[in-house]
C-alpha cells in the first residue's frame, strides 16, 4: 500500500512540475529552465524548514517568492533569445544551478549533526515529514490537495481572457502585439507563474525524499518537465495529469514486466508518439469530440 | 490626424520608402495606391511600428509615435489588418476579439475584472462586433477552421475591437468576389460615419475610387500623385507607372 | 604568477584549443541542422557518441588499425544520421516544432539506453593514433594524439566547407534553407536535401564521436549529456546556423575550458561556461556571426 501511496506521491509532485512547463509553453517559450526551479524551490524549502525551524506552509511560501523572483528574472533575457535558442539558454541556466548548488555549503551545527546542503552531497536529513508525525497518506493528500489547487487556478485561467492572450502570445507574437497586446509582460508573467508552480513543487519534493542532490535535478528532469505537457497536449491541463499518470506509471510499474527495458522502450515511447500524435494526446480536437461526448450523453439522459 | 514626415526605411540597399511626406486628415478615408514593390505596406508596417525607421517622424494625434513600441501604438488609437490574414488559428472566433480589446479606455478597467472576469460591458462590445460582420453563428468556431471570407471579416473585426481612431487596412479586398467587395465597400463607409479615420490601401481600383475621399499614389517609395479620385485618375505620373509610356522611336 | 605557472596555463590552453576542434564538430553538426530543416536536433551528441560505440564493434571481427575504426566511426554516424531522419523527422509535420524536439529527446534517450544495455555502463577504451609521440616546442609539449585528432578535425571541417560551397548539393543545401518553397519550386528535392544533410551530418558526428573517443582514450555513455550541452552552447555562441561560427565557438570554448580548470579547478569550470553563453545572450544573441534577419 505505501508503494502506491508514494508512487501517487510522485505523480503529483511531477504533475506541478509539468504544469509549471505548462504555463511557459502556452506563450510559445520553450524553457527547460524549470528544474532549475524546482531545484531552488527544493532546496530553500528545505533551508527554512530544518535551519529555520518554519512549519512547511511558510516554508513552500518562502520557495514559491524566492523562485518566481529568479524566474522573473530569467524572464527578461529570455524575451531576447529567439524561439530554439531559448532552448539552449535554458538547458544552459538549468546547468549553472546544478552546478551552483553542486558547489553550495551552507551548514548549521545542531547537537551533533550538521544540517544543511553540503556540495555534492546535496542537503541531507530533510526530516520535516516524520519529526511531525505525517504519515505516507497525510503526505500524498497535501501534495494532491496542493496540486488540485494549482490545476484549478490554471483551469480557470484558462477559460479567462488572461488565459486566451497567452495562447495568442504563444501562436503569433507579431499579430498580438499588432491587437495592443505588451508581449513583454504576457512573457515575463507566464515565466514568473511558472518559477512559482516549479518551486512549490520542489520544496514539497525535497520535503518527501529527505535527501535531495544536484544531480536531481540535471537536464533529464527539465526534459520530463516539458515531456509532460507536450505529450499531454497543451489544449488543457488534465492532459499534463493524463501524460504524468501514464509517464511514471509506465516507468514505476513497467519495472515488474520489462524490468531493465523500461528506460529503453520509454525512450522509443516519446518518439512513437510524436510521430502518430504531434499534438499531443488531448489535443483540441481531443477536447471537443470529448465535449461531444460527454454533452449529447446528457441531453439524451435529459430527455 | 496622422502625419508622416520625411520617412524613409531602407533594406540595406533597397528603398523601400524614400523620404515620404504624407497626412490622414481626421475622419477621412485615403487611399493608397501603387503598383506591386512601391512601399504601400511597409508604410503600414513603418505606421505601426513592426519595423524602425531610417529615417522622418511620424505624428499621431499631437504625439509623435516614432519610437513607440508596437502595442503602445494601438492603445494610442492605431489599429490595422494584415494582408495575409494572420488570426489566432487556434483560438475560437470570440476569443480572437476577446484578446484584442486593448485600447486606452478598456485598459483603464479594474485588472482582475479585465483579465479574469467577464465584463458585462466587453461581452456586449464583442456580441455587436461578430453581429455586424454576420459572424455571431461561428462564435465558438476555432478561427483556422473558417472560411477565406469568414476569415477576413474576423480579421477585420479584430482590428475594431481595440476601439481605434485610426484604422489600417492592407489589401483587405484580395481574394474577395463582387458581393463580399460591396459588403467590404459598405462597412467601410459605416467605419467613417462612427467617426474613424481609414488608410486603406488596395490594389481593387473600383473599390478605392469608390470609397476614398483623396487618393495618394506611391511609386518607388515616393509619393508620386495626391488629390480626389478623379484628380488621380487624370494624373500623367500615375498612369506612367501603371501602364507605362509609349515608347520614343 | 611565476613563468612556469605560466608556461602551464598556456599549455592547457593549447590542449583545449586542439580538444576543441571535436567540439567544433559538434557545433557544425547541430548548427548545420538547424540551419537547413530550423531544428534543433537534441539526439546529436548521443548519436555521435553511439556511432563511436558502434565503430568498436569492428574490433571484435578484425583487428583493424586505428584509422580502421574511425572510418568506421564515420560510415556508423551515416547510417544513424539517417536513422535519425527517418524516425525524428521526416513524418512530424513542419509546423509542429515541439513534437520534433520532444522525439529528439526521445531519441537522445533511447541512444543513451541503448548503450548503457550493450556495455552494461561499463567504459570501454577507445584507440588513439599517435599517442605515444610527443613533440617538444621549447617549453611547450604537443601531444601526439591530440594533435592528431585537431587535424582530423580540421581537414573534416575543410571537406564540409568545399562540400558546402563548392559542390551542386551544397548549393542545393544552401537554398533550402534560406527558402525551403521556392526551393521546391525550381526542382530542388528538399527531402532528398534534408536526407543528405542528416547522413553528412551524421558522418561529421561520427568523426567527432570517434576523436572525443581518441582524444579521451575511452568511451563512456555519461559522455553524451554533457557534450550536448557544450555542442549546443558552441552553436549558439558560434551563431545558430553559422559554420564558421562554430568552428572558431568550438576552439574558443576548448580552450577556454581548459583555462577555467587550470585557474579555478574542475567543479567551477563548467559555471563558467555557463556565464560565457549567458554573456552572449545577453550582448550578442546572434553569435559571433548571426544569420541576418530577413524583411518577413
Amino acid at each position: 500500500m505505501d508503494f502506491y501511496l508514494g508512487l501517487l506521491q510522485v505523480i503529483g509532485v511531477h504533475t506541478l512540475l509539468g504544469l509549471s512547463a505548462y504555463c511557459v509553453l502556452l506563450t510559445g517559450q520553450v524553457s527547460l529552465a524549470q528544474a532549475g526551479f524546482f531545484a531552488i524551490g527544493a532546496y530553500v524549502a528545505g533551508i527554512f524548514t530544518v535551519l529555520a525551524h518554519w512549519p512547511l506552509v511558510p516554508a513552500l511560501g518562502a520557495s514559491a517568492v524566492v523562485t518566481g523572483a529568479v524566474a522573473c528574472a530569467v524572464g527578461f533575457p529570455a524575451l531576447r533569445v529567439k524561439g530554439l535558442m531559448l532552448v539552449v539558454a535554458t538547458i544552459a541556466f538549468g546547468e549553472a544551478v546544478r552546478l551552483f548548488f553542486f558547489n553550495f555549503t551552507y551548514q548549521v551545527q545542531t547537537g551533533t549533526l550538521h544540517l544543511g546542503p553540503h556540495g555534492a552531497e546535496g542537503f541531507r536529513q530533510i526530516r520535516y515529514f516524520p519529526e511531525h508525525g505525517w504519515s505516507t497518506f497525510d503526505v500524498m493528500l497535501f501534495i494532491w490537495t496542493v496540486v488540485a489547487v494549482v490545476m484549478a487556478a490554471l483551469w480557470w485561467l484558462d477559460s479567462s481572457r488572461a488565459g486566451a492572450v497567452l495562447r495568442a502570445v504563444g501562436e503569433d507574437e507579431l499579430a498580438a502585439q499588432s491587437s495592443g497586446i505588451s508581449v513583454t509582460a504576457v512573457k515575463v508573467s507566464a515565466m514568473t507563474i511558472g518559477g512559482v508552480i516549479a518551486g512549490i513543487g520542489g520544496g514539497i519534493f525535497a520535503h518527501y525524499t529527505t535527501h535531495i542532490e544536484h544531480t536531481q535535478f540535471g537536464v533529464g528532469l527539465a526534459a520530463f518537465a516539458i515531456a509532460y505537457p507536450i505529450l499531454g497536449g497543451l489544449s488543457n491541463v488534465f492532459g499534463t495529469l493524463l501524460a504524468v499518470i501514464f509517464i511514471q506509471g509506465f516507468l514505476i510499474e513497467g519495472l515488474r514486466f520489462m524490468g531493465d527495458w523500461r528506460n529503453l522502450l520509454f525512450g522509443g515511447l516519446i518518439v512513437l508518439a510524436m510521430n502518430i500524435r504531434p499534438r499531443g494526446l488531448l489535443d483540441a480536437g481531443a477536447v471537443q469530440a470529448l465535449k461531444r461526448l460527454l454533452f449529447s450523453n446528457r441531453e439524451r439522459s435529459g430527455a | 490626424m496622422l502625419d508622416l514626415q520625411g520617412v524613409s526605411k531602407h533594406f540595406g540597399g533597397v528603398r523601400a520608402v524614400d523620404g515620404l511626406d504624407l497626412t490622414v486628415a481626421r475622419g477621412e478615408i485615403l487611399g493608397l495606391i501603387g503598383p506591386n514593390g512601391s512601399g504601400k505596406s511597409t508604410i503600414v508596417n513603418l505606421i505601426c511600428g513592426l519595423f524602425p525607421l531610417t529615417s522622418g517622424r511620424i505624428i499621431f494625434d499631437g504625439t509623435d509615435m516614432s519610437d513607440a513600441p508596437i502595442h503602445t501604438r494601438v492603445t494610442c488609437g492605431v489599429a490595422r489588418t494584415f494582408q495575409n490574414i494572420r488570426l489566432f488559428g487556434q483560438l475560437t472566433v470570440w476569443q480572437n476579439l476577446w484578446v484584442a480589446q486593448n485600447s486606452g479606455q478598456q485598459r483603464s478597467q479594474n485588472f482582475v475584472r479585465r483579465w479574469f472576469g467577464g465584463s458585462r460591458g466587453a461581452r456586449e462590445e464583442i456580441e455587436r462586433t461578430l453581429e455586424f460582420f454576420d459572424l455571431a453563428h461561428k462564435c465558438d468556431e476555432l478561427a483556422g477552421n473558417l472560411a477565406f471570407g469568414e476569415q477576413r471579416r474576423l480579421e477585420f473585426a479584430r482590428a475594431l475591437s481595440a476601439k481605434p481612431t485610426l484604422l489600417l487596412l492592407d489589401e483587405p479586398a484580395a481574394g474577395m468576389n463582387a458581393e463580399e467587395i460591396d459588403q467590404l465597400d459598405s462597412r467601410i463607409r459605416k467605419m467613417q460615419q462612427d467617426g474613424i479615420t481609414v488608410l486603406l490601401i488596395e490594389h481593387h481600383m473600383e473599390l478605392v475610387m469608390s470609397v476614398a475621399d483623396r487618393i495618394a499614389v506611391l511609386n518607388f517609395g515616393q509619393k508620386i500623385a495626391e488629390g480626389t479620385p478623379a484628380a488621380v485618375q487624370a494624373h500623367p505620373l500615375v498612369r506612367e507607372a501603371y501602364l507605362g509610356t509609349t515608347a520614343t522611336a | 604568477m611565476n613563468l612556469l605557472d605560466l608556461i602551464d596555463a598556456v599549455q592547457s590552453v593549447a590542449d583545449g584549443i586542439l580538444f576543441g576542434s571535436t567540439y567544433a564538430l559538434l557545433g557544425i553538426g547541430f548548427t548545420l541542422i538547424f540551419g537547413v530543416m530550423h531544428k534543433i536536433n537534441l539526439s546529436y551528441a548521443a548519436a555521435s557518441i553511439g556511432a563511436a560505440y558502434a565503430s568498436l564493434l569492428i574490433l571484435t571481427v578484425i583487428k583493424a588499425p586505428a584509422i580502421l575504426v574511425f572510418l568506421t566511426a564515420a560510415a556508423a554516424g551515416g547510417i544513424i544520421g539517417y536513422l535519425v531522419y527517418l524516425v525524428g523527422f521526416k513524418f512530424i509535420p513542419l509546423a509542429n516544432p515541439l513534437a520534433t524536439l520532444m522525439s529528439t529527446i526521445g531519441l537522445l534517450l533511447l541512444i543513451d539506453e541503448i548503450i548503457v544495455h550493450m556495455t552494461a555502463g561499463v567504459p570501454l577504451n577507445y584507440p588513439a593514433l599517435f599517442s605515444d609521440v610527443t613533440i617538444h616546442v621549447g617549453p611547450f609539449s604537443l601531444r601526439g594524439d591530440l594533435m592528431f585528432v585537431f587535424a582530423l578535425g580540421c581537414i573534416c571541417m575543410v571537406v564540409l566547407l568545399l562540400v558546402l560551397y563548392r559542390t551542386r548539393l551544397g548549393l542545393a543545401t544552401r537554398a533550402v534553407s534560406q527558402q525551403p518553397t521556392a526551393s521546391k519550386l525550381c526542382g530542388i528535392s528538399t527531402t532528398r536535401v534534408n536526407v543528405l544533410t542528416f547522413v553528412i551530418t551524421g558522418v561529421v558526428g561520427g568523426i567527432a564521436g570517434a576523436m572525443t573517443g581518441a582524444a579521451i582514450g575511452m568511451l563512456s555513455p555519461l559522455l553524451a549529456l554533457p557534450l550536448t550541452v557544450k555542442g549546443l552552447i558552441v552553436t549558439v555562441i558560434g551563431g545558430l546556423g553559422s559554420i564558421p561560427g562554430a568552428i572558431i565557438a568550438g576552439l574558443v570554448v576548448g580552450g577556454l575550458e581548459n583555462a577555467f580548470q587550470f585557474f579555478r579547478g574542475v567543479s567551477e569550470r563548467d559555471l563558467y561556461i555557463m556565464l560565457l553563453l549567458f554573456a552572449f545572450l545577453v550582448f550578442r544573441p546572434g553569435g559571433i556571426f548571426a544569420m541576418p534577419a530577413g524583411r518577413d
